[in-house]
């Protein structure tokens, strides 16, 4: 009779799934942030070559910010920031995919899958990790910068919603490397990933207006999404705050996040087969 | 049959040593076979060049319009830039080839096997170079397309291709000499890293006049500012010897440090 007592378990007092993904969530996102420290070689190039390429444009084209076509800036860094931002994501973002497909090489994703983890939690997880220190590494460059001489003329406020764009935009970017990762599984095949972004990036507004850009090469820089990120966030760097610029920065990013976000969790069930 | 022309093909031992030429050429033939098995090698080489054309050309076209860029149309002053970026892959690749034959083991039967030390070095070298004309050549026709002038005629042409054969084979003993050292196919990143570091301050973009502060007093010495002036002048004008030894200086100068170093390095490594 005892016996029969014991074994019978004690009520579980259910949380609601939402708060169960979400801490699981955490947990993985803090998981994902510690190893990317514990890599150096994974986040130092993120942060040194965007820095050494604005230290070489911004004393190649110093003489390009007189041209009546350029906006008014301090100097070309304050103009590169964005870009030089957007350029460390990249990496960044990249690293999230080469991860997961890690994981799926190594075999913790599956030890993952294995285990009583809620589903939404491994992408979760994976995806705000990036954020997160996407986010540390903007926070940085725009301090690197402001040293240099180039200010954030929104100020604190500003250089916050420039953190927040940068954190986001990471998670779109970053949504199409973790697709990648789980369409291939492959480390090699999901940094190959990363020139494409920088080629997205440099046929954008990012390193020099589009005003001074001819034929063709004007036209897909002018549409490419980057260029309706990078422009509103310039904005805040040259002019000053406004709500208009933020809320087009943030809309244009979230869109662009849900088709990776949205591509990412389609490659996810397919890889748990469940259709 | 097979076997007695397999011996054959091979180049015969002569005191001891097996000789220099066809050793080296036996050994380019290998990399050269390892494109044709893994054309996919190719495609960085083939497309990044390309990629340096449509964007340097694309997104800083306007610079033409500042006072003092010496043309009016960017890409004649940035192409040689971007053929020396595309031959600077095909260094990248000799020496990568080198690390991968350190990783599994065949350099290192190499120098157990009688064979010259140096052609263990100047095979990768000789590879190097002859991938150098792929980009050089794709780089050379997006740029006529795109409208580059070429006043300084044929002669402005082969300095093009010596400039950018050159770096090539500098960045490849470069490569040769970190890989020896490192040990590790991840030098290949250091390399990598390092190269384009050097590149980029100097005239690849702008002419030395519209280089302000640091990069004004680094550019002037960087010996690529050197070679890209004897690279660069066909296309903004007839060719002069004064812009065309400092150029043959620095890569050769280039290709006897960095070789030195290897040669070094892979002493180092004789069992």
């Amino acid at each position: 009779m005892t016996a029969a007592v014991d074994i019978v378990p004690e009520p579980v007092q259910r949380r609601p799934n939402y708060r169960i993904v979400v801490e699981q969530g955490f947990a993985l996102a803090r998981r994902s942030v510690l190893s990317t420290w514990r890599t150096p070689g994974a986040w130092v190039p993120g942060l040194v070559l965007p820095l050494m390429l604005a230290a070489v444009y911004s004393a190649q084209f110093a003489q390009a910010t007189k041209l009546p076509e350029f906006p008014p800036v301090d100097s070309f860094l304050q103009y590169i920031l964005p870009a030089s931002v957007l350029q460390s994501i990249a990496f960044g973002a990249g690293n999230a995919g080469t991860d997961l497909a890690t994981d799926i090489e190594n075999g913790f994703f599956d030890r993952l899958m294995a285990s009583p983890v809620a589903r939404q939690s491994v992408l979760v997880g994976r995806i705000m990790g990036a954020a997160v220190f996407s986010g540390l590494e903007s926070l940085t460059l725009i301090i690197i910068f402001l040293a240099f001489g180039a200010p954030v003329r929104s100020g604190i406020v500003g250089a916050v919603a420039i953190v927040i764009i940068a954190a986001l935009l990471s998670v779109a970017v970053g949504g199409f490397g973790v697709a990648v990762a789980l369409r291939t599984g492959s480390p090699e095949a999901t940094q190959s990933m990363f020139p494409l972004t920088f080629v997205f990036l440099f046929v954008s507004s990012a390193f020099f207006p589009t005003e001074l850009m001819k034929g063709w090469y004007q036209s897909v820089a002018q549409h490419n999404p980057f260029t309706f990120i990078i422009d509103p966030t310039r904005r805040l760097v040259i002019y000053g705050w406004s709500w208009t610029d933020v809320f087009q920065a943030i809309g244009v990013t979230l869109l662009v996040a849900c088709v990776s976000l949205g591509w990412s969790y389609r490659m996810y069930l397919r890889r748990l087969d469940v259709k | 049959m097979t076997a007695a022309r397999v011996i054959t093909d091979r180049p015969a031992v002569r005191d001891g040593y097996s000789p220099r030429l066809p050793t080296v050429a036996w050994m380019t033939r290998r990399n050269l076979v390892r494109i044709v098995r893994m054309p996919s090698i190719m495609v960085p080489m083939a497309i990044m060049p390309l990629f340096f054309v449509i964007a340097f050309t694309g997104s800083f076209d306007g610079i033409s319009h500042v006072p003092g860029y010496p043309t009016d149309d960017v890409i004649n002053w940035v192409a040689a830039f971007a053929l020396l970026q595309g031959s600077s892959f095909a260094g990248l690749g000799a020496a990568g080839a080198l690390a991968t034959d350190l990783d599994n083991g065949f350099i290192d039967r190499l120098l157990v096997s009688p064979i010259r030390r140096e052609s263990i070095l100047v095979a990768p070298l000789v590879y190097a170079a002859l991938r150098a004309l792929v980009p050089i050549t794709i780089v050379m026709v997006a740029a006529g397309i795109r409208g580059a002038a070429m006043p300084g005629g044929v002669l402005g042409v082969v300095l093009a291709y010596v400039g950018g054969v050159g770096g090539g084979v500098v960045i490849g003993a470069f490569g040769l000499a970190v890989v020896l050292r490192m040990d590790d196919i991840r030098a290949m990143s250091v390399v990598q890293t390092l190269s384009f570091v050097v590149m980029f301050p100097s005239i690849g973009q702008v002419p030395l006049v519209l280089l302000s502060g640091w990069m004004h007093s680094v550019a002037r010495i960087n010996p690529v500012t050197n070679i890209l002036r004897m690279s660069r002048q066909g296309f903004l004008g007839p060719v002069t010897w004064a812009d065309t030894w400092p150029g043959l200086l620095a890569l050769a100068v280039g290709t006897i440090v960095f070789g030195l170093w290897a040669s070094h390095e892979l002493e180092r490594r004789n069992p």
